[in-house]
C-alpha cells in the first residue's frame, strides 16, 4: 500500500502505467456513458459561445459550422475537459510540482533562448494551427487517434500517420542543427 | 448523472496525462525528434488496453459501440498534417 502511494506521488510514471490508466478510462467512457473521450471538440463548443456573443444574430444564423457541427452548448465533452484540467492540477499537486511559470521548459530555453514573446507567440500560432487541423480531421489526439483507434476506425490511423509525418518535418525545420 | 461521470473520467484522464509527462513541452517535441518516445508508448498502451477492453466487452454483449468517427480519407489526412505542424510548434 505504501509502495503504491509513493508511486502515485512520483512526478513521472512509466508511460505504460499511465497508458493503462487512460485505456481503462477510455473503456469506461464507452461502457458507462456511451461517449468517446475527446478534448478539441469542447474547445470548439466553447468558441461557439464566443462567436455567438461577438457576431450579430442574423450573421451567426448563417454560420454552418457553429450551428450544425459544433453548437455552442455544454456537452459531455465540455464537462470532461473541465475534469481533465482538474485532474492535471491534482496530478501536479500530488507530485508537488505545481507552480505558475511564464517560461515553462528548460529544453526550449536551451534551443531558442529565453525570450518570452517567442515562446508565447509560437505557442499561440501553434495552438491555432492545431485546433484548425483538429476541426478538419474531426478530432484531436484523444478524440480521434485514441478514441477512434480503439474502435479500429480507419480515420484514426490516417490521422496518426499525418500527424507524425508533419510533426517530424516541422520539428526538423525548427530545430535544424539541434535536431 | 452522465455529466458527473464525465467529470470523474476527466479527472482520471488529466491525471494520467500529467503523470505520463504529456503536459510538458519537451515530451511532445522529443517524440518528433526520436529522443524520447514516452508519448508514443503512452498512446499505444492506451490504445491496446482500451481496444482489447472494448472488444471483450462487446463480445460478452455488455456494450454496443457508439458511432465510430467518420472516414474522409483526404479530410483526416490533411487534418492530421495540419495538426502535426501545430503540435510541433506549440508542443502541447
Amino acid at each position: 500500500m505504501k509502495f503504491i502511494m509513493n508511486y502515485i506521488r512520483r512526478e513521472e510514471w512509466s508511460p505504460y502505467i499511465a497508458g493503462i490508466l487512460l485505456g481503462i478510462v477510455g473503456v469506461l467512457a464507452v461502457w458507462v456513458s456511451d461517449s468517446l473521450l475527446g478534448a478539441s471538440g469542447a474547445f470548439q463548443n466553447f468558441a461557439g459561445y464566443v462567436v455567438r456573443a461577438l457576431t450579430p444574430p442574423e450573421v451567426f444564423a448563417k454560420n454552418v459550422y457553429f450551428n450544425f457541427i459544433m453548437r455552442p452548448e455544454i456537452t459531455w465533452g465540455v464537462v470532461l475537459l473541465i475534469g481533465i484540467m482538474i485532474g492535471g492540477f491534482l496530478g501536479a499537486l500530488s507530485s508537488q510540482t505545481f507552480r505558475f511559470r511564464a517560461q515553462d521548459d528548460e529544453q526550449w530555453k536551451k534551443v531558442f533562448g529565453s525570450q518570452l514573446w517567442k515562446r508565447w507567440g509560437l505557442l499561440f500560432v501553434g495552438a491555432i494551427i492545431l485546433e484548425y487541423g483538429a476541426g478538419i480531421a474531426g478530432g484531436c489526439t484523444s478524440g480521434l487517434a485514441i478514441s477512434g483507434g480503439m474502435l479500429l476506425a480507419p480515420a484514426a490511423f490516417l490521422f496518426i500517420g499525418g500527424m507524425f509525418m508533419s510533426g517530424i518535418l516541422t520539428a526538423l525545420i525548427i530545430y535544424r542543427k539541434n535536431y | 448523472m452522465n455529466y458527473l461521470l464525465a467529470g470523474v473520467l476527466g479527472i482520471f484522464f488529466g491525471f494520467s496525462l500529467n503523470k505520463a509527462g504529456l503536459t510538458k513541452y519537451h515530451k511532445i517535441i522529443n517524440v518528433f525528434r526520436f529522443t524520447d518516445l514516452a508519448v508514443l508508448k503512452f498512446m499505444m498502451t492506451a490504445l491496446v488496453v482500451s481496444m482489447s477492453g472494448l472488444y471483450i466487452l462487446r463480445g460478452l454483449g455488455l456494450i454496443t459501440f457508439p458511432n465510430i468517427p467518420a472516414t474522409y480519407i483526404v479530410g483526416n489526412l490533411v487534418g492530421g498534417l495540419i495538426f502535426g505542424i501545430g503540435m510541433a510548434l506549440a508542443g502541447y
